[in-house]
């Protein structure tokens, strides 16, 4: 597995998670590795923290982002597509390092916990990486 | 001690040279030279996938573009079960919640988000899927095998031949139990379906798969879709996918759940 695995960052500058609803399709059954009905399409949660690790591997790549909250930093798991579905959409296993500020659109898991389904990023100052942010 | 490396290679570069200028060399660097070019990466047209690797065009767009999703033209027996298969909100909920899919079977690999190359070789035709799957095409004339020589797999068997530069394949033993593809989880065919299909180079771009289902069992007629394939630009060679590698879906009673690392 060709993964980025960096320490906690030691600060965090999150503004803790908010809910913004979004008015999406249909039941989510996608297939890529699995189905996406556990991710609640109807609903967005954007992340505003720092990257703790970047997992560029199969099936699926992941950001383990920490959002500050009043309890202390929470780590949340967001979904993304295959190293070659990312690859071909610009993005690169360089992207993300521990502690970068960064800004996620999930749609999250209907279940409640902490993750969810990768929507869009941000650098913290709100550009987009490579370019590619969709 | 030296010279024996050296001796070796100029045998080797010799022996070559020789099978090149050689009548079977020659014919067979003609057999290559008859067939298409369809190098490089290609991916059905129907995903249009995101960073997130979802359809970026949302569900409704995905179920537009797959052919295979569409309702196959059943006879009214076959219909009913279909239609009654539809109505059961529940099974259809339920497989679609705990789906995690590493292979495909047959025709439903032809229509994956999974990138392919095709290898043509005079003797067969390889389309190597980036999950791993193979599908094995032989164009040397021989038949289907017969009796015990074949049996119901998730490919099928598989036999072709050139008409210019289109492939026909004729795939037979295709195993029944499994849906046409994942999602149309009710569109089942008899143990007789025969699969029929016009693979061709529509532009320099674009592959075109046209694809034929007898069955005289299920269908009214033999149901024909367009499949298309777009030629990868964004990356020049084949990264392979895998699910094990770190699979962070488990399913637990039923649910698929997101475990932290």
């Amino acid at each position: 597995m060709s993964t980025h695995i960096n320490q906690p960052a030691p600060s965090h500058r999150g503004r803790g998670p908010w809910m913004a609803l979004g008015m999406l399709a249909l039941a989510a059954s996608a297939i890529a590795h699995h189905s996406a009905a556990m991710f609640d399409d109807l609903q967005s949660v954007t992340l505003a923290g720092t990257v703790k690790q970047f997992q560029w591997s199969n099936p699926h790549c992941w950001i383990q982002v920490l959002v500050a909250d009043t309890s202390g930093p929470v780590e949340w798991s967001v979904e993304m597509g295959s190293p070659s579905q990312l690859y071909r959409g610009g993005w690169r296993p360089s992207f993300l390092h521990a502690g970068d500020p960064i800004v996620v659109v999930i749609r999250p898991m209907r279940d409640g916990s902490k993750g969810g389904l990768f929507v869009s990023a941000t650098h913290g100052d709100g550009t987009p990486f490579g370019g590619a942010s969709k | 001690m030296r010279s024996q490396p050296l001796a070796l290679l100029l045998l080797c570069c010799a022996a070559s040279a020789t099978l090149a200028a050689s009548p079977a060399g020659a014919t067979r660097s003609a057999q290559f030279a008859r067939l298409p070019d369809w190098s490089g990466l290609w991916i059905s047209a129907a995903w249009k996938l995101g960073i997130s690797g979802r359809p970026a065009g949302n569900e409704k767009e995905l179920r537009a573009n797959m052919q295979l999703l569409k309702p196959p033209p059943y006879n009214p027996a076959w219909n009913s079960r279909y239609e009654a298969g539809l109505q059961d909100t529940a099974m259809m909920a339920q497989k679609n919640a705990t789906l995690k899919v590493c292979t495909r079977s047959f025709p439903a690999l032809m229509e994956a988000a999974w990138q392919f190359e095709v290898a043509t070789l005079p003797e067969e035709t390889l389309l190597v899927f980036e999950n791993g799957q193979v599908r094995h095409i032989y164009t040397d004339g021989r038949p289907h095998p017969s009796g015990d020589d074949i049996w119901p797999t998730p490919l099928g068997d598989s036999i072709g031949h050139w008409e210019g530069d289109t492939l026909v394949i004729d795939t037979i033993a295709r195993d029944a139990s499994e849906p046409l593809t994942p999602r149309a989880w009710v569109s089942l065919f008899s143990d007789d379906a025969r699969f029929t299909e016009r693979l061709r180079r529509a532009d320099a771009n674009t592959l075109e798969d046209q694809l034929t289902i007898d069955d005289p069992v299920s269908l009214v007629h033999p149901w024909t879709v367009v499949l298309r394939f777009t030629r990868v630009t964004e990356m020049n060679r084949m990264i392979a996918a895998n699910c094990v590698e770190n699979d962070r879906n488990p399913i637990v009673d039923g649910r698929m759940l997101l475990t932290t690392p």
